[in-house]
């Protein structure tokens, strides 16, 4: 029983972290790759190390436990640290969409989309 | 001898997803693009040592990814205080030099 959620772990990390990789290589500008970089990437991680652990090992549980404690805490932190990077160095907002609600005028190529 | 089967794939499809990481290492347009894909491939690479932890029962693969987890997250933030402010730390504020006026 352990083996099939084991391998529907996997399968699910894998699929996670694949939309991840490819949220990095599709979306237009870093804002919007931090999204699939932190989220889905640190999701399918988390998915991959629990099915490592399902053995029962108690090494390997103990050990999984603490890698994923530490993403958890340290990967919002990153990100948020390269987004703040690429905010001070005014990289634009490439989306069709985008909204910059800092008061900058990087959305839009460049018109200002300040929220009121 | 299935799931040994499922975790070898997996090992495969995450070395691919490796492979596409480092590629948009190579080829990212900004160098901020260039450090989120740097971060997603150790992201990646630590969910391929846990895969091989899981593959062959053993726990030495984890202490490698935790130990490169830890490296990853320190790199990536001084890498990103450098490159917003370019100086990895805040500066204390130094005391005016000269008499006081």
């Amino acid at each position: 029983m352990t083996a099939w959620i084991a391998d529907a772990l996997i399968v699910l990390g894998l699929a996670v972290m694949t939309l991840g990789i490819y949220g990095i290589v599709r979306f237009p500008d870093v804002y919007t790759q931090l999204h699939a970089s932190s989220k889905a990437a640190f999701l399918g991680v988390s998915a991959l190390l629990v099915a490592a652990a399902m053995g029962g090992e108690p090494a390997i549980v103990a050990r999984v436990v603490l890698i994923i404690a530490l993403l958890a805490l340290t990967t919002p932190v990153a990100a948020h640290a390269i987004g703040q990077a690429a905010h001070h160095r005014r990289e634009p907002m490439r989306s069709p969409d985008a909204v910059d609600e800092s008061g900058t005028t990087l959305a839009g190529g460049g018109t200002s989309s300040t929220v009121e | 001898m299935r799931h040994q089967a499922v975790f070898l794939a997996g090992i495969t499809w995450l070395a691919v997803l490796l492979g596409v990481a480092v590629l948009w290492i190579w080829r990212a347009r900004t160098t901020a693009e260039r450090l989120v894909a740097l971060d997603a491939a150790v992201l990646v690479l630590v969910g391929l040592l846990g895969l091989v932890a899981g593959e062959e029962q053993r726990s030495y693969p984890l202490d490698a990814a935790g130990a490169l987890a830890l490296l990853s997250f320190v790199s990536t933030l001084a890498a990103a205080r450098y490159l917003g402010d370019r100086r990895p730390f805040e500066q204390p504020d130094r005391p005016a030099e000269g008499p006081p006026p």
